[in-house]
């Protein structure tokens, strides 16, 4: 493939569907944003009032998703509940990416002894599988939503520190940036200018996973107990309250469960078609 | 071998991390040490004297500074003592060895399962592009991967246990127990491998060699089975290094939800009564079996890809 023929791609079919589908997600994002500030002004209910005369109802025009063990409004909850699911999950991703992105970077740049240094401290806390070192964490140190996040916080970072630096190190061996270092361009610039730009994608697309994978081992964890303490109105851990009265009020676990796996699906499926559009496919 | 050299630099260094990691967080976490020995030895009785407390922080070394008390420890850990358990007052090795059976067990019955149904499911998606069957392995597969475990377990435990009476739904022992708690893992492991093991194969079918093949006249159900289908080993093998942890973080899952024995179950428990022996033992556990299992799949992947035969190794 020529010069010109791999320019041609990269302008015609590469950058410009990317572009839209980025103002896309943008917007249905920001239309998200909105309809799920409505639906928490409009709903009549609080997700924690209780209404003992009103316990385990099923679906009803009153109540979407029914009521829980203590009366609650479950779509209300569930509303209430999207921002500590999503959000806390999209906080500490966030942070994870970020990190580790500055790790990466750091290491690749800092000489062989620096960068194996680097390294195997990201291995060392790269082996300690998620939930066990947040089990772990949180558990000794007493479950709550600090201590979760903190915890998973903690081991956030390394994926993204090996990819990070896996690509800079790819990068720095390119004629660009030889070119820019040539021309005498600062470091912090070519890291600004010319690095960051190309290794940005690669790194999102990671994070949307690292996103929804963050979803479900906070709302796992507070499943189990390690996590966000009832009464907040997290997923998992009304998913918990649900567990107790599975027989009889079956709707109780199905709705928050059933909002996890679509929310996972849907980053998941975002970060799919944005890593195909990167690879140029359409 | 100055690879070799470094490469093995580099395992002991990270095993050194993990196991400074494991003692920096038993270190720093809240509540006194000496006061849960004491409550473990002597139970019910709950004004312990002084003396016997200084005692036992004399006995384990608690007032030393940090990487005194760190090297005394990982002398231990080396020398193969891994203490007793606060709690049960039993050694945590014997702890380890009863529980480890189930979770092997749970573990690997699910991985059986789980790649054979991915194997079967990313061959037809292969052999039949475009079809029902096609689309329909990619949507099992974006399913599987978005699925909460917890949940799919709630749901088995409600449509099998509860509505048909079929299977027991909770506790550990009989062949019965083991097939809910398995299929919930597996289900997940059937899912994110028929998607990884189907672009392997679709990659494969990409290769000039493919095309090669053809032209020899060989029939395609036999590039497919002597060729194509060799590829779909390669994610397999890496899902038993790399995702590793996801596994045994589903195993976990899986054991606390279906309240099955097991070293998740021990795990969980021991963190909420502080019994920290045992905890450190077991994350430490976990940490080194990713990092020595991934050590070893590296290799063999090394070995079995043709195309390393001659290059030098890179990284």
């Amino acid at each position: 493939m020529s010069l010109s023929q791999s320019f041609s791609i990269s302008k015609g079919q590469l950058v410009d569907p990317l572009r839209h589908f980025t103002r896309q997600i943008a917007l249905v994002c920001l239309a998200l944003l909105s309809l799920w500030s409505l639906a928490l002004w409009l709903t009549p209910y609080e997700p924690a009032a209780a209404d003992f005369l009103d316990r385990l109802a099923p679906p009803s025009a009153a109540h979407w998703a029914g009521t829980d063990h203590l009366g609650r409004d479950i779509a209300t909850r569930l509303l209430y509940g999207a921002g500590w699911s999503l959000g806390l999950s999209l906080a500490i991703s966030l942070t994870g990416f970020v990190v580790g992105t500055f790790v990466g970077i750091f290491a690749a740049r800092s000489g062989p002894a620096g960068d194996f240094a680097v390294m195997r401290v990201t291995d060392s806390f790269f082996a300690f599988p998620e939930l066990i070192a947040a089990v772990t964490f949180a558990g000794l140190f007493g479950p709550s939503t600090t201590n979760l996040v903190i915890a998973l916080m903690m081991v956030s970072w390394m994926k993204f520190a090996r990819l990070a630096r896996a690509l800079t190190v790819n990068l720095g061996e390119s004629d660009f940036i030889t070119q820019a270092r040539l021309n005498g361009l600062s470091s912090l610039l070519i890291l600004w200018r010319h690095l960051l730009p190309n290794i940005l994608p690669s790194l999102l697309v990671l994070w949307t996973n690292s996103w929804s994978r963050t979803i479900l081992s906070v709302s796992g964890l507070s499943f189990l107990g390690f996590g966000i303490q009832p009464p907040s109105a997290e997923w998992g851990a009304m998913l918990l309250d649900g567990k107790a009265y599975m027989q009889t009020a079956p709707h109780i676990m199905i709705f928050p469960g059933l909002a996890v796996l679509l929310a996972v699906m849907v980053i998941n499926l975002t970060g799919d078609r944005f890593r195909d559009l990167m690879a140029g496919k359409t | 071998m100055k690879t070799l050299l470094i490469r093995f630099g580099g395992l002991l260094a990270v095993l050194i991390g993990i196991t400074l990691i494991t003692f920096t967080i038993s270190y720093f976490a809240p509540g006194d040490k000496a006061e849960a020995i004491a409550h473990a030895r002597y139970p019910g009785d709950f004004g312990i004297p002084t003396e016997v407390l200084q005692g036992i922080r004399e006995e384990f070394n608690l007032d030393a500074p940090f990487v005194h008390q760190y090297i005394h420890w990982l002398a231990d850990v080396l020398r193969g003592d891994f203490g007793v358990s606060y709690s049960s007052r039993t050694p945590v090795w014997v702890i380890f060895v009863d529980n480890l059976g189930e979770t092997v067990t749970l573990t690997l019955t699910s991985l059986a399962i789980g790649l054979a149904a991915a194997f079967l499911l990313s061959a037809v998606a292969v052999r039949y592009p475009n079809t029902i069957w096609d689309r329909g392995a990619v949507v099992i597969s974006s399913i599987g991967a978005a699925m909460p475990s917890y949940w799919l377990a709630l749901l088995l435990i409600l449509g099998v246990s509860v509505h048909l009476g079929w299977l027991p739904a909770y506790g550990t022992g009989t062949f019965g127990h083991l097939i809910l708690p398995s299929t919930t893992l597996a289900f997940w492991i059937m899912a994110s491998q028929t998607r990884l093991m189907r672009t392997f194969m679709l990659e494969a079918y990409d290769q000039p060699f493919i095309e090669t093949l053809r032209l020899r006249g060989i029939p395609e159900r036999e590039i497919f089975s002597r060729h194509v289908l060799r590829h779909s080993f390669v994610p397999a093998l890496t899902m038993i290094g790399l995702d590793m942890a996801s596994l045994l973080e589903g195993a976990i899952i899986v054991e606390l939800t279906f309240s099955r024995s097991g070293l998740g179950s021990v795990l969980a428990g021991s963190v909420l009564s502080r019994d920290l022996p045992v905890v450190m033992f077991l994350v430490m556990f976990f940490a080194t079996a990713y990092v020595v299992i991934n050590s070893v799949i590296d290799a063999v992947q090394h070995l079995c890809d043709p195309r390393n035969l001659n290059k030098a190794k890179t990284s």
